[in-house]
């Protein structure tokens, strides 16, 4: 085994910093945390991606806090998992998000409303926070006013473990755990009894072979709470702290609105949340000429896939141009992120509004954003803006 | 004249190609990306820009 630890990884302050050392570390690496294996080059993750009978992710992602309830679709294999996603696939797609925008962008304008006139905001916590959390709530049809409730549990499960569905069994995360599942079970309950135009009430209503039994519901429900919330958080809050960073691409973007989604997949390329995924081999396999052994742990790195010398010229620039090359920050293969479209429509509407009240912002000076490290997903933990207000402007 | 060609054995519903290029693709109720006017493009350029955007590398455009 290796001597390279990802707890050693200097990913705090810089990302570039951190990926760099991963990357160096070499294209398929035993790290000596605990013997997972990174796969750190683009052809390295995209043969692992492209092979799932061999990446296996059911298993990968079990969650003790959730006892033994089966995760569909993020960790289940072929076949099933092709009968889960042309159910959901539909349910998130681009059209459907599309058809969402004015209620969606509504909410988020409240959000950003509620600070605009104070002068400062933290935008991780009043904004990046807080939005993904009701834009789930209103895809499965439960009320915004839970939002603080559910973002109590989800945050109590993720900060005591080291990544989705690895939560340790403290007693905090099991009752937050059991506390979110029932939530959940209660709302499949009513929307079996008063079905709506939602995400819950459309799989009840699958018929035949396509219906799904309550517990996959329940843990299709769970694990996207885990993995859509605080992500897409974190998408926001890197998203958000590049534009106040960088005033000029700031006023180019309002003054050019065809910039805004060339930036957006800039600075998801540039800084993945989920800078890695899990899976287990289900056989002995040979990648970029190192042999993994059958059984093992394998991490997909995402943050230096994207970082790949052989796709970008200069993978550490920021640079809008690199958004004509597809990236990896919503995986690839079977397992592409489902909700990756609605992830994206966050980030514009999060963006197009705040920018619509508060054009000019800042960080104040001598704040440096920072990443939690190790952690399963990185996203600054604050992000405090300074702007002038509608009354000074 | 070129003829772009999605590969549906590695398209995952990224979504990028007609979000970028709404002249030479389309989507389908999935999210699934569908070529125009049977992939053929005239413009060398623009086809090649689109076969990059795929993040899996499923576009590919033929002489």
């Amino acid at each position: 085994m290796s001597t390279f630890r990802l707890a050693d990884v200097p990913m705090g302050i810089d990302r570039t910093a951190g990926f760099q050392y991963v990357r160096a570390a070499g294209d398929v690496v035993q790290a000596a945390d605990d013997g997972t294996w990174l796969l750190t080059s683009e052809e390295a993750v995209r043969f692992a991606q492209h092979n799932p009978a061999i990446f296996s992710s059911a298993g990968a992602i079990a969650d003790q806090s959730a006892g033994m309830l089966p995760m569909p679709p993020v960790a289940v294999d072929r076949p099933d998992h092709t009968k889960y996603r042309k159910v959901l696939d539909p349910m998130f797609s681009p059209r459907v998000v599309n058809a969402m925008e004015d209620e969606l962008r509504c909410q988020v304008r409240d959000l950003i409303a509620a600070f605009a006139d104070r002068g400062e905001c933290d935008a991780v916590a009043e904004l990046a926070r807080l939005y993904p959390a009701q834009v789930f709530l209103t895809f499965f049809g439960m009320p915004l006013a839970d939002r603080d409730q559910l973002l109590d549990w989800v945050e109590t499960i993720l900060d005591n473990g080291n990544g989705v569905g690895t939560a340790q069994g403290s007693p905090a995360v099991v009752d937050s755990a059991t506390a979110l599942l029932t939530y959940i079970a209660d709302y499949i309950e009513r929307k079996r009894q008063s079905p709506g135009d939602d995400v819950l009430s459309r799989v009840l209503a699958l018929q035949g072979d396509e219906a799904w039994k309550v517990e996959e519901l329940l843990g299709f429900t769970f694990i996207f709470t885990m993995a859509g919330l605080d992500t897409v958080a974190a998408a926001i809050g890197f998203a958000m702290r590049n534009l106040a960073l960088n005033p000029d691409l700031r006023r180019s973007i309002i003054a050019d609105p065809a910039l805004l989604g060339p930036f957006i997949e800039e600075s998801l390329r540039f800084e993945p949340p989920a800078h890695l995924v899990t899976r287990i081999t289900t056989q002995d396999v040979d990648v970029c000429g190192v042999r993994i052994p059958k059984g093992e742990t394998v991490s997909l790195y995402l943050g230096t896939a994207n970082r790949d010398r052989n796709r970008y010229a200069d993978p550490d620039a920021f640079d809008l141009s690199h958004s004509d090359t597809g990236h990896l920050t919503f995986g690839g293969g079977i397992h592409r992120c489902l909700g990756s479209h609605l992830a994206r429509g966050e980030l514009r509407l999060v963006i197009e509004e705040f920018h619509r009240l508060i054009p000019e912002y800042q960080v104040p000076p001598g704040f440096e954003p920072e990443v939690k490290w190790p952690a399963a997903t990185l996203r600054l933990a604050s992000l405090p803006l300074t702007f002038p207000t509608t009354t000074s402007r | 004249m070129v003829r772009l060609h999605i590969d549906y054995d590695l398209c995952s519903g990224n979504g990028r190609c007609y979000a970028l290029f709404p002249d030479l693709f389309t989507d389908d109720e999935n999210g699934y990306g569908q070529t125009v006017d049977g992939g053929r493009v005239s413009d060398h350029e623009l086809a090649r820009r689109a076969t990059l955007c795929c993040p899996e590398k499923a576009i590919t455009a033929e002489e």
